[in-house]
């Protein structure tokens, strides 16, 4: 229906009751990308369902499991769920997954939203944003790798901070918890600044003029222009720049394993750390997928929380 | 369009993306009447090894007809998690590298590692294989893998630093302690340590060298991880890093980078690690050298000497079973073995090979040979998986913190307590 109602939008309003016949004539008319519909959405379909759906089933039937990877699969319910409420390296887990929430919520997303706003009306912006964009086309390994070399003990942030005089020259930056995260965090922000940036540019400039210049006319400029319009109507964007770097923080993986492993001693794991650790490390795969499991539903759960909140907040000033 | 038609072009079209799925599903599971293969694949988890793995590959072909391309990992989950997956899975490997101990075991249970009892055999009748390593490789009465590679754990040191400040190689504890702390007194840091996978190398060394009984018992469920002994023993190197004897447990450059430029005076390692020597083009013997470390405990009749052997192995449903086996022959035989040996400047399993240029390592071949150490298998390979990853874990956390030793054994003791109350103890 959807497809006859974008080929001929008003084809269902034209229909009048009754006259079956007519109807037939119609449907043997009707496009041929309609006849077709669900055979060409079924390779997508199957697609997702095979390589998304059935693992994810699979993961959540593994989780009631005592598996090693290896060998028989013994059904063991709840008991894994069970060492989960008990597990010390979990807490830590949460813990550092909440610090990279916040972090990233705090650094990438605010910072972007600053470069975004300071250099948008500057002759020739798009080049000062430039320098910010350009490690989002790195990978996350990539940025890892060069991240750990600066920051390992005796690299070059050691190195260069004792050169000009400043504290830090022998500090072991991803040695010790909390401060192995937040220097992680950071190696983050360096990447994904830039692309919230171009998000937000991208958003200011859907901004009608209008609202602004009536603003102005009323006295309004700088801080109070931007926090009492130009936030506003960025709002938008914003949900989904902050939805976006939400669910990747939650998420996060690459970066943690490349830089420390999720170490020293676990102190730097975040859930999908642990996640991967219980599983293929320990090869406690049905633990693993319990973490997995708890992991998807905390996601899901500050996604929806989001989502439903900000949607609905807009809904409401009619936005 | 009914609703028969519409079901009818879905079906039509998963079909058509089914058709080809189901074809190499199909040709997957018709190899069984696979032709001899001339080029065989050996997974590894030594990507650094791959020249001189490709070197041996070269004179396979010549010698016996069969080439080799070895498949290096240098990440070791991503490689445990491939080889876990070809045991359920059609891709099966050629040729693998793996561990001893509760690993192989592990493997050998699933009925899939191909039985080389006959290998072992005839190679330990021809003089090419040890009766000493025999049991290493046997699971229930029957030999499974040969060996790829021995080495033994000791101290490996730069000598122009001992020469320096006039050290020579220690023989007894206390002038281990004496050469450490006359190090550390011109500011030099005497040893190195990781955090970063083998955190275990202390631990092991310091308790195999205090009670080895103790050790062997530990690793087989018979000793707490909390008894007086163990608690000594990280007490102990508890006391060396906070005598500064250590390195920066975060610096994650190579070791015998570190020992070349002198930012450590030592590095504990297996004598493989003549290997990465041999890259950066240092001499044993002009360069660096290598002790076995002494007990700590004087009394002790033998010098404890830890010891690893990594498994080469194939499957009872290889692509070509026979000819991984005939590689595996191939492999122990002398000549393969001294070339195997000479590229790396390292041991060889088959007692027939020499090692040229390096006096210090084949000393020690030849006391081994001479029952003069007590070897004690590696706590990498000795220790069941579970436990060892949680030992890991543990042992790095201390490094960082080493006043939480005793928090740590009990880590380490609840996750043995765990596997032992299912498995049994002494196996």
């Amino acid at each position: 229906m959807w497809s006859q109602t974008l080929t001929n939008p008003g084809r269902r309003l034209q229909q009048a009751p009754g006259g079956a016949a007519r109807q037939r004539r119609r449907r043997r008319a009707a496009p041929l990308v309609g006849r077709f519909r669900y055979g060409y959405v079924s390779p997508a379909v199957l697609l997702v369902a095979v390589l998304l759906y059935l693992p994810f089933l699979w993961t959540v039937y593994q989780s009631f499991t005592s598996y090693s990877g290896l060998g028989p699969m013994t059904w063991t319910g709840l008991a894994n769920y069970r060492t989960l409420l008990h597990d010390p390296y979990l807490l830590s887990a949460i813990r550092n997954t909440l610090l990279w929430v916040a972090g990233t919520l705090v650094l990438p997303v605010a910072l972007g939203l600053l470069v975004a706003v300071l250099s948008y009306n500057l002759p020739h912006g798009g080049w000062y944003r430039l320098p910010f964009l350009l490690p989002y086309a790195m990978s996350g390994t990539g940025v890892a790798v060069a991240w750990g070399i600066i920051l390992e003990h005796g690299g070059i942030a050691n190195n260069l901070l004792s050169a000009i005089g400043l504290p830090g020259g022998g500090e072991s930056f991803l040695l010790y918890a909390p401060q192995n995260s937040i220097a992680m965090i950071i190696a983050s922000t360096w990447q994904q600044l830039g692309v919230n940036a171009l998000l937000f540019v991208v958003g200011l400039q859907s901004i009608p003029r209008e609202p602004i210049e009536a603003a102005r006319l009323d006295g309004a400029s700088g801080w109070t222009l931007f926090r009492r319009i130009i936030w506003p109507l960025l709002a938008p964007l914003t949900t989904v720049v902050v939805g976006l770097a939400l669910v990747a923080s939650l998420k996060t993986f690459d970066i943690v394993w490349v830089m420390t492993q999720g170490g020293p001693g676990r102190s730097s794991e975040t859930l999908a750390i642990t996640m991967y650790k219980d599983t293929f490390v320990a090869d406690q795969y049905g633990y693993g997928s319990a973490v997995a499991i708890f992991l998807t539903v905390v996601t899901g759960i500050v996604s929806w929380l989001y989502l439903r909140r900000q949607l609905s907040s807009r809904r409401a000033i009619g936005a | 369009m009914n609703r028969s038609h519409r079901l009818l072009a879905a079906a039509g079209a998963a079909a058509v993306m089914l058709v080809p799925a189901i074809a190499g599903c199909a040709s997957a599971s018709g190899s069984g009447s696979a032709p001899h293969k001339t080029q065989l694949k050996l997974y590894n988890d030594k990507g650094a090894w791959t020249p001189f793995f490709q070197q041996m590959g070269s004179l396979s072909k010549q010698q016996i007809g069969i080439g080799m391309t070895p498949v290096g990992y240098t990440d070791e989950n991503t490689y445990q998690a491939f080889i876990d997956a070809s045991f359920r899975t059609d891709v099966k490997p050629d040729l693998f590298t793996w561990t001893t101990g509760g690993r192989l075991q592990q493997i050998v249970s699933l009925g899939q590692v191909a039985s080389t009892s006959a290998l072992w055999k005839q190679a330990i009748a021809a003089g090419n294989l040890s009766p000493s390593l025999e049991p290493y490789y046997t699971v229930n009465g029957q030999q499974y893998c040969v060996p790829l590679n021995v080495s033994y754990w000791g101290m490996f040191y730069n000598k122009h630093v001992f020469g320096k400040y006039g050290l020579t190689p220690p023989t007894t504890w206390a002038q281990f302690l004496n050469v450490a702390q006359t190090l550390k007194s011109h500011g030099v840091t005497p040893f190195y340590e990781t955090s970063t996978l083998f955190t275990f190398v202390w631990f092991e060394q310091l308790l195999a060298g205090s009670d080895p009984t103790l050790y062997n018992d530990l690793s087989t469920g018979k000793a707490s991880y909390t008894s007086p002994g163990v608690v000594s023993v990280m007490k102990l190197w508890q006391s060396f890093i906070n005598d500064g004897y250590m390195s920066n447990p975060g610096v994650t450059t190579d070791p015998s980078v570190m020992l070349q430029q002198g930012q450590v005076a030592m590095v504990p390692d297996g004598s493989w690690f003549n290997t990465s020597m041999t890259q950066l083009k240092l001499k044993a013997g002009t360069d660096y050298g290598f002790f076995i470390i002494p007990n700590v405990n004087p009394s002790l009749a033998q010098t404890s000497l830890i010891f690893e052997s990594g498994p080469l192995c194939s499957l009872t449903n290889a692509p070509d079973p026979a000819a991984s086996t005939e590689y595996m022959s191939w492999w122990l035989k002398q000549g393969p073995q001294q070339q195997w040996s000479t590229s790396r400047g390292d041991l060889s399993a088959n007692p027939k090979v020499t090692l040229s240029g390096d006096a210090d390592l084949s000393a020690v071949t030849s006391e081994v040979r001479a029952g003069k150490y007590n070897l004690l298998l590696r706590y990498f390979e000795a220790a069941p998986a579970p436990v060892l990853a949680t030992a890991l874990d543990a042992f790095a956390a201390f490094m960082v913190h080493p006043g939480t030793y005793m928090s740590v054994l009990q880590q380490i003791q609840t996750s043995a307590q765990s596997y032992w109350s299912t498995h049994k103890a002494g196996s």
